[in-house]
């Protein structure tokens, strides 16, 4: 009898178990994806709202007004065209043809469904329409337009798709990002529709990329966290030979470099010193680092929907280890995460979490919401951080990086030639990632360029563009 | 005494929480129909916490049983008629029908667990008896929602399956309680097997789960119970592996964004409804739980999530873990194996059939076409919770009166000896 009674309470408790599973999966979850399950573009209940609610303000971090709705209840943008299409991938286009936009993501403050219950009973006696929340976003339009500026000041990139974000290394706020080609919200013709280079697809937080040498910082890491005397590596990239059988390593454009070390292939990215030192590190260390920095992670922040990074899990051969070295292989991240691992680095190893949002303002005045940084996840040790630190300002003062100096800055980054291949056609990108390391303008950049003609690496392409945004920041700081 | 006085004052806050509980009611209706300006929602408004009241008030008047365990039941079946008058008026008639005639049966369900001490008559006509319910709708049957399992006879629709899980029960506790183990495992096979046929496989996963937890619950071997799970996970594979449709669902669970205009359709936008309520609802009568496919039965949770707020669904989650616990502690308290069997069971099935409409809904499992207890519209669904308690309460009955016995003999015995 008393067995039994043991055995009732045990299968209660089996079921109590169950319902608390219920319980804190249901609530994790709509904790976690709730506004992104709310937002999504075909929830009937945000069609029916916007017929009743005027959508709130859309402002930069200075308080320039981005979007307003009229009183005939248009939707306006900014006046300046140039604006209009720099921030156009941030804020959406009020069609719902760019995911994840402010207006869209943010449809629970832009149409007031975060109002309390004081604000509605206000609104229903007050007879006038009632309106949804300002945004403030962390972005400068006028940076942002500089940003989309800088791709056409230069012959290499003028034209070419491609995208960059500028984030404050400290606190996470995106001061800019860009996607491009871009358009004019108010003039979506069918022109842009069947554009094939896919102006509606935001390239900083939606596309991945191969990564190329900038991924040499996660190697490079890698290597000062596992060998005891990585930086006394030595090998002698003319004359050593890399050969898989099917595939030898070569680098970026046949060139050598003589006797390179850690410090010394960092800085003139050397593909044949990072093949070897990935091979030494191992397949596992190498991926756990990846994932330090956020790769394979189910990104879920608060501001922003970004694709996941992917740095490959199954089994690897040599050769394709050896390649995951410097970035190729099957590694992908997107411009955002790239900008992310340079702010982690020049902030001692700790990466903030990207905010999009400087505050959200009640239309009778009350605050909602403000801003707040917080720490994605630490990556590095300050004392290898202060190492790669110092390697990527090398790679600016005398490696590849040259072009992206700036006068009155300390500009540290990483060069990166990557190759693809699109619809069987080769293809490849540059990349800068790297930020300034001053104190008064504590910002980190990440340029991306597709497509790049022959000859022309990332130190050529996106390092200028990079040099461009770290000026506007020097003289706007 | 101490003990009396510990049921004076609970059986005083039950009278509280039970006046609390039809006041929230008739406020909520009475909202409802001033916003309709319909009779009918006036007459709910009356009608419904009347329910209440009569149900948790009458029945224990007519037989000694678990006070709490029908406030919940009540609580419940109201909650059901509420949000069906919200979403689709027409529902909620006859779901308020359908819970006058759940209070009846149940106090059948009482009062046949009372009289009837030997069942060994009834176990061949129930069981063949089930049988021949399972197998019509493969004969008479039409398909709703991919399963044909329901039963339409001259114009009256039922789901022959919530009835047979009443026998279903019935047999497997009396069988197991005296042991004979080669006919219940037969019945339960031959169950399954028909489930399978129906393609209701929700139903079929309930009535294993029950049916292998109860028999831990008789035996306590821990081999068989981990023998029938195996057995359980290898069919699970083996439906996953030969079953286009066992496939669709489990992708669907996996991912519902990725077709969220077709398969995953239902899924998206229950998940919408639920992140739309946020943690307070966006309150009754408001929000468009009506968007949700099938909202009335299987997503019923999703609507009372969108309208009351996530923190209201939790607080329903709990009145099912009170109730569970309602029913393990009479199945507990219980003299015979019989009744303790048979009160696990009903808890038993009511447990899992909520977990695995509430798991489905908000995706931690793959969705299956279950109904919720009480609270999803449906007459057979409500009926066969309500007997389910009634059984429940029929043993609650008989171990109060035991106890009663008990306390008689001991205070005879205390007079006759000096």
């Amino acid at each position: 009898m008393k067995q039994k009674r043991l055995r009732y309470k045990l299968l209660a408790l089996l079921l109590f178990l169950l319902f608390a599973l219920l319980a804190v999966y249901g609530t994790r979850s709509v904790l976690t994806y709730g506004n992104r399950w709310f937002s999504f573009s075909r929830n009937p209940r945000v069609r029916a709202q916007k017929e009743q609610v005027i959508a709130g303000d859309i402002l930069d971090r200075d308080g320039t007004v981005l979007a307003h709705t009229d009183s005939a209840g248009a939707r306006q943008y900014h006046p300046d065209a140039a604006v209009r299409s720099a921030l156009v991938h941030v804020l959406g286009d009020g069609h719902g043809q760019i995911a994840n936009g402010v207006e869209t993501f943010q449809t629970s403050y832009l149409y007031g469904f975060q109002a309390s219950l004081p604000e509605l009973v206000f609104g229903l006696f007050s007879g006038q329409p009632r309106t949804g929340d300002t945004v403030q976003l962390t972005v400068s339009a006028p940076l942002s337009a500089a940003v989309a500026a800088a791709f056409e000041a230069h012959p290499q990139t003028a034209g070419k798709r491609g995208a960059a974000v500028v984030m404050n290394w400290r606190t996470g706020a995106i001061a800019a990002l860009v996607s491009l080609p871009s358009f004019d919200p108010c003039d979506i013709s069918d022109a842009v529709q069947a554009d094939a280079g896919k102006p509606f697809w935001n390239r900083a937080t939606q596309a991945k990329y191969p990564p190329g040498s900038t991924f040499k910082t996660v190697t490079a890491a890698a290597a000062l966290r596992c060998l005891p005397q990585a930086e006394e590596i030595r090998i002698d990239c003319t004359t050593d030979v890399l050969d898989f059988g099917s595939h030898v390593i070569s680098d970026y454009g046949g060139s050598a470099h003589g006797r390179v070390g850690l410090r010394s292939g960092y800085l003139l990215s050397c593909n044949k010193l990072f093949a070897n030192v990935a091979l030494n590190v191992g397949a596992e260390r190498l991926r756990a680092e990846a994932e330090r920095f956020g790769f394979n992670d189910n990104f879920l922040f608060r501001d922003l929907v970004v694709e996941n990074s992917v740095y490959p899990t199954g089994a690897l051969s040599d050769y394709e280890l050896a390649a995951c070295g410097f970035g190729q292989s099957a590694i992908a991240a997107t411009p955002l995460h790239m900008c992310m691992l340079a702010a982690g680095v020049a902030n001692g190893g700790v990466m903030m979490e990207p905010r999009l949002l400087q505050s959200v303002t009640a239309a009778g005045g009350g605050s909602r919401l403000s801003f707040s940084s917080a720490p994605y996840r630490t990556c590095l040790e300050p004392g290898i951080a202060a190492v790669l630190q110092e390697y990527m300002r090398g790679v600016v003062a005398e490696g590849t990086g040259k072009r992206a100096a700036v006068d009155g800055l300390t500009v540290c980054g990483k060069t990166g030639t990557a190759d693809s291949t699109e619809n069987g056609a080769a293809l490849s990108y540059g990349w800068f990632i790297g930020y300034a390391a001053d104190e008064d303008c504590p910002y980190a950049v990440a340029v991306l360029v597709e497509g790049l003609d022959a000859g022309v690496s990332g130190g050529s392409s996106a390092a200028p563009i990079a040099a461009d945004v770290f000026r506007w920041l020097r003289d706007h700081r | 005494m101490r003990r009396d006085e510990r049921r004076a004052r609970s059986r005083e806050a039950g009278r509280r929480l039970c006046w609390a509980v039809m006041l929230f009611y008739f406020l909520a209706f009475l909202l409802l129909a001033l916003r309709d300006m319909a009779w009918q929602g006036f007459a709910l408004a009356a009608a419904v916490p009347a329910m209440i009241w009569l149900g948790t008030n009458l029945l224990p008047r007519l037989y000694p049983g678990d006070r709490l365990l029908l406030s919940l039941t009540n609580f419940l079946c109201a909650l059901g008629v509420l949000v069906h008058y919200d979403t689709n008026p027409a529902y909620a008639y006859s779901q308020a029908v359908n819970y006058g005639i759940g209070l009846g049966v149940m106090v059948f369900c009482v009062w046949a667990v009372r009289l009837i001490r030997d069942w060994d008559w009834a176990m061949w006509p129930l069981t063949l008896g089930s049988l021949a319910l399972l197998a019509l709708p493969l004969l008479f049957g039409r398909e709703t929602y991919g399963a044909k399992n329901w039963i339409y006879l001259g114009g009256v629709s039922f789901q022959s399956s919530e009835f047979v899980k009443l026998s279903l029960i019935l047999s497997l506790a009396w069988l197991m309680s005296r042991r004979r183990a080669l006919r219940w495992l037969a019945f339960t096979v031959a169950c399954l097997g028909l489930l399978m046929l129906q393609k209701d496989l929700g139903t079929a996963l309930l009535y294993f789960g029950t049916a292998l937890l109860m028999n831990f619950a008789a035996n306590g071997s821990l081999l068989q119970l981990g023998l029938g799970l195996s057995g359980g996970a290898g069919a699970a594979l083996m439906g996953y592996r030969m079953f286009a449709h066992v496939k669709r669902r489990v992708a669907i669970w996996r991912n519902p964004w990725a077709d969220y205009e077709n398969a995953g359709y239902q899924l998206v936008q229950g998940l919408m409804a639920i992140a739309s309520g946020g943690l307070f609802g966006v309150g009754i009568g408001l929000g468009s739980p009506t968007t949700i496919p099938v909202y009335h039965t299987d997503f019923i949770f999703a609507v009372i999530c969108e309208q009351f707020g996530l923190i209201f669904g939790l607080c329903v989650l709990a009145v099912f873990v009170a109730l569970i616990w309602r029913g393990a502690t009479i199945a507990m308290a219980a003299r015979s194996a019989f009744h303790g069997l048979l009160a696990i069971g009903c808890t038993l099935m009511l447990g899992l059939q909520t977990f695995v409409i509430i798991g489905g809904v908000i995706k931690l499992i793959p969705l299956t076409g279950v109904t919720m207890p009480f609270v999803s519209y449906g007459g057979s669904s409500l009926l066969s919770s309500m007997c389910l308690v009634g059984f429940i309460q029929g043993v609650a009955s008989l171990n109060e009166d035991d106890l009663r016995e008990d306390t008689r003999i001991a205070m005879a015995v205390e007079v006759g000896e000096p």
